[in-house]
């Protein structure tokens, strides 16, 4: 708890801030980095959110970077994403591993003529907090116990197209004995196979969503520790001394000393919550990432559905009551196209969503860009007017037009006896961005602000 | 479009591929420019599924009297004047002249007003289509539709001196990623918001109007005069904002229908609000019986202005931009007040 500072205790304003933690999410890839730049970016500049209430009513006054509240967290590095993306070579910026941390302040009119008497002018100070996705899918592990998380494990690394990936580690599972005396050069090994594979289920061909436990892929200042040594084991727990007993009880120190940590430091404090979600690159990369993305999604849900699931409940109160699955890289498709891509989140999200809906927070689903690097255009193609887009393809100097293919409105993504009908490609950041005095240009960055934080400008 | 391609699919699938850079054609956004000039406003399609109103029965009695009536007025009429025009000629020719000048300037009048009359209607039933076209596009996900109901309306008011910023600010966001629903929120937010505000005002001060009159007029029969005037007045005023800019019989057109949507929808609530509002909100109201009549009146006067607003806004009120009675009641109790 913090206490206000009593120097400025005249300064009323002050006194009434209101603080909101946004916390943005996503697995590798999705366009995490992207997104917050030009969130912070559309806020400072304030050109392109027509459907901001705040703004558009007229009621936002500016808006600019403060320092943050949290000393021990890293800050992120928004000047230097922009400057890659609105440089004279725009490119990509560097992708973040890790944490980071941001506060933008704003400043606007309450929207009520009976505040406006008490405050003038409010104050939103709006910190978003960018972690890996990976970490919001570890949280399900501190339910499960090691042997019910490793019998998981071991049937989805089973299954195609896992089972290709899993080969070298689930061979060396055979050949030990989980019963037999614990010896770090086994475990070592283990652990050292089984994150191998994870990081082949993120390579971008396969593109698989569900990696558990994060921290192996982005271990960060962890690396080699023996928290992170570790790797499910097959059979039943074993007596004293054994191999098992110890991996159990570093899956314990990971649940404990990584997974619990970042729940209390981080996630609890959180008040909103946006998914990034790379739709168009599991779609590229074909049934099994698409399968494999909804299981993801399914267990990221869960940490939002307080109300249901006890576990949660009684580790807080439930503090996030919006969450915001973004399908990303609106742009590669053409714009008649954002419904059904949305359409499809929807189907992936399905379920667990209204059950969340009804006791839990609210959530919400969008198609949007958070750097609009192409346009829409028709083409004809066999007498046929194509939707296609165009712009610079990554690795190119000059446009191309491209018809990516079409997601299906309501049918199966993947219809029969089709293979690879989908190319969605990466485009680069358009030149000159750095020129426009609206801000980065979007698609819906503007909707997805308005659910996320609409009320709180009200 | 969508239909288009979406029909198309059954029959052939296009496997993903590039394709040459020069064939491609921007989306139909950049048509808005192209779209604003009147002509395309024909082409509007009406909603010819959805009638607003099922017919009433014809009358067909009734009907033929009107006609007949009207046929004998005309032939008595045109007797006349070619009675009146030979006898001006039989008594000079320079007066027979300037009789036949006559005649013509007032045929030329007739026709001229009724050719205005008839363009006005035009206006206000195609405001109303585009209302039609609006909750259509409102309600689905589609893309390409909306492209051309924006140049409609930008079209609307497109010579608007007072609306160029908005128009400016509505060009400056639209992209070609919206969809049409988008569109159709971004039109109504940022061009049809402030006229909602401009008509609210004009809605409350007719109100005040009304009520100050009633209160301070001596007859019962000039304050109903007052009313009757102020309310027409209004309700062109608000379709004049609207874009609407009704004649005489298109603001009878809209009387009547305001007129049966006041007594249908609203008048067991109005009464409802004006009894309490009147007797139990404002002791000045109850002591004075014409403050309370004023008041009474004041709040028929926003009644008519609201529901103009609604039957002349080219979009539906959305449920969180309903204009609201609210506050011209607050305003209106404070008035005796401020008379006495």
């Amino acid at each position: 708890m913090r206490f206000p500072d009593l120097s400025n205790v005249f300064d009323v304003g002050a006194l009434m801030e209101t603080n909101v933690r946004l916390g943005v999410t996503g697995l590798r890839r999705s366009g995490k980095t992207v997104f917050v730049t030009a969130l912070v970016d559309n806020l400072l500049k304030a050109g392109r959110l027509p459907f901001l209430d705040v703004v558009s009513t007229g009621r936002f006054q500016a808006s600019r970077l403060r320092p943050q509240p949290d000393p021990d967290v890293p800050r992120f590095d928004v000047e230097g994403h922009l400057a890659a993306l609105t440089g004279p070579e725009p490119r990509w910026p560097e992708t973040t591993r890790g944490i980071g941390q941001l506060r933008v302040s704003l400043r606007y009119r309450p929207g009520s003529a009976l505040i406006r008497t008490v405050q003038p002018m409010a104050t939103l100070n709006l910190d978003i907090v960018d972690y890996p996705g990976e970490w919001l899918l570890d949280l399900p592990l501190l339910r499960l116990s090691f042997a019910e998380w490793s019998a998981l494990t071991l049937e989805l690394a089973a299954q195609p197209p896992r089972d290709r990936l899993s080969a070298l580690w689930r061979g060396w599972l055979g050949d030990i004995d989980p019963a037999a005396p614990a010896a770090e050069d086994d475990a070592r090994r283990g652990a050292a196979l089984y994150t191998d594979y994870l990081h082949d289920c993120r390579r971008a061909d396969t593109l698989l969503s569900l990696i558990q436990p994060g921290r192996f892929v982005e271990p960060g200042d962890l690396k080699d520790a023996p928290l992170l040594t570790f790797c499910p084991l097959p059979g039943g727990a074993c007596g004293r001394g054994s191999l098992w007993e110890l991996m159990d009880a570093r899956y314990e120190a990971y649940k404990t000393n990584v997974v619990r940590r970042f729940f209390a430091d981080h996630f609890a404090r959180l008040d909103r919550q946006i998914v990034l979600i790379d739709v168009l690159g599991a779609l590229n990369a074909g049934p099994f990432g698409m399968a494999d993305m909804k299981r993801a999604l399914e267990l990221s849900l869960e940490p939002f559905r307080h109300g249901s699931s006890g576990w949660f409940d009684w580790l807080f109160g439930g503090k996030i009551d919006r969450v915001l699955f973004a399908a990303t890289k609106a742009d590669h498709i053409a714009a008649h196209q954002h419904a059904h891509l949305r359409g499809l989140l929807d189907q992936l999200v399905g379920n667990a969503r209204s059950t969340i809906r009804f006791d839990g927070a609210e959530v919400e689903t969008m198609a949007i860009a958070a750097l609009k690097c192409t346009d829409s255009v028709t083409a004809e193609h066999e007498g046929r007017q194509l939707r296609c887009v165009r712009g610079i393809p990554v690795g190119r100097d000059r446009p191309t037009v491209l018809f990516p293919g079409e997601i299906p409105e309501d049918a199966d993504a993947f219809p029969p006896g089709r293979e690879h009908p989908y190319n969605f490609l990466p485009f680069r950041p358009p030149a000159d961005l750095g020129r426009d005095p609206r801000g980065l240009p979007h698609i819906r960055v503007d909707q997805a602000l308005q659910f996320l934080l609409g009320d709180y400008l009200e | 479009m969508s239909d288009q391609s979406h029909s198309a699919r059954g029959v052939a699938w296009t496997p993903p591929m590039e394709l040459d850079l020069a064939a491609a054609a921007p989306l139909p956004v950049a048509e808005e420019e192209a779209l604003l000039t009147d002509n395309r406003l024909e082409t509007l399609p009406t909603t010819p599924d959805l009638p607003d109103r099922p017919d009433p029965p014809p009358r067909r009695i009734g009907r033929w009297l009107v006609g007949a009536v009207a046929g004998l007025l005309l032939v008595a009429v045109g007797l006349d004047t070619a009675d009146l025009l030979a006898r001006a000629f039989a008594a000079s020719a320079v007066l027979g002249l300037a009789t036949a000048l006559l005649v013509a300037g007032a045929g030329v009048a007739v026709v001229g007003l009724l050719i205005g009359e008839g363009r006005a209607l035009r206006r206000l039933r195609r405001i109303e289509a585009l209302r039609g076209e609006a909750e259509r596009l409102s309600l689905d996900q589609h893309h390409g539709a909306a492209a051309r109901f924006a140049g409609a309306l930008t079209a609307l008011y497109a010579p608007r001196v007072e609306l160029q910023p908005a128009l400016a600010r509505l060009r400056d966001h639209v992209t070609d990623a919206h969809d049409d629903g988008e569109i159709v929120r971004l039109l109504d937010r940022e061009l049809l918001t402030p006229l909602d505000r401009l008509a609210y005002q004009r809605v409350l001060r007719a109100a005040r109007d009304t009520a100050v009159a009633t209160a301070l007029s001596p007859s019962a029969l000039l304050d109903l005069a007052v009313v009757l005037w102020r309310n027409l007045n209004l309700v062109r005023e608000i379709a004049a904002l609207y874009g609407a800019r009704p004649g005489y019989f298109g603001s009878l057109r809209l009387t009547r229908r305001m007129l049966a949507n006041i007594a249908v929808a609203g008048l067991s609530e109005s009464a409802h609000h004006v009894a309490v509002e009147a007797l139990g909100g404002s002791i000045a109201a109850a002591i004075s019986t014409r403050m309370g009549q004023g008041v009474i009146n004041g709040l028929l006067t926003a009644r008519v202005g609201l529901t103009a607003m609604h039957l002349c806004r080219p979009i539906a009120f959305g449920p969180d931009n309903q204009p609201s009675l609210t506050r011209i009641r607050k305003e209106l109790l404070t008035l005796p007040k401020q008379v006495l």
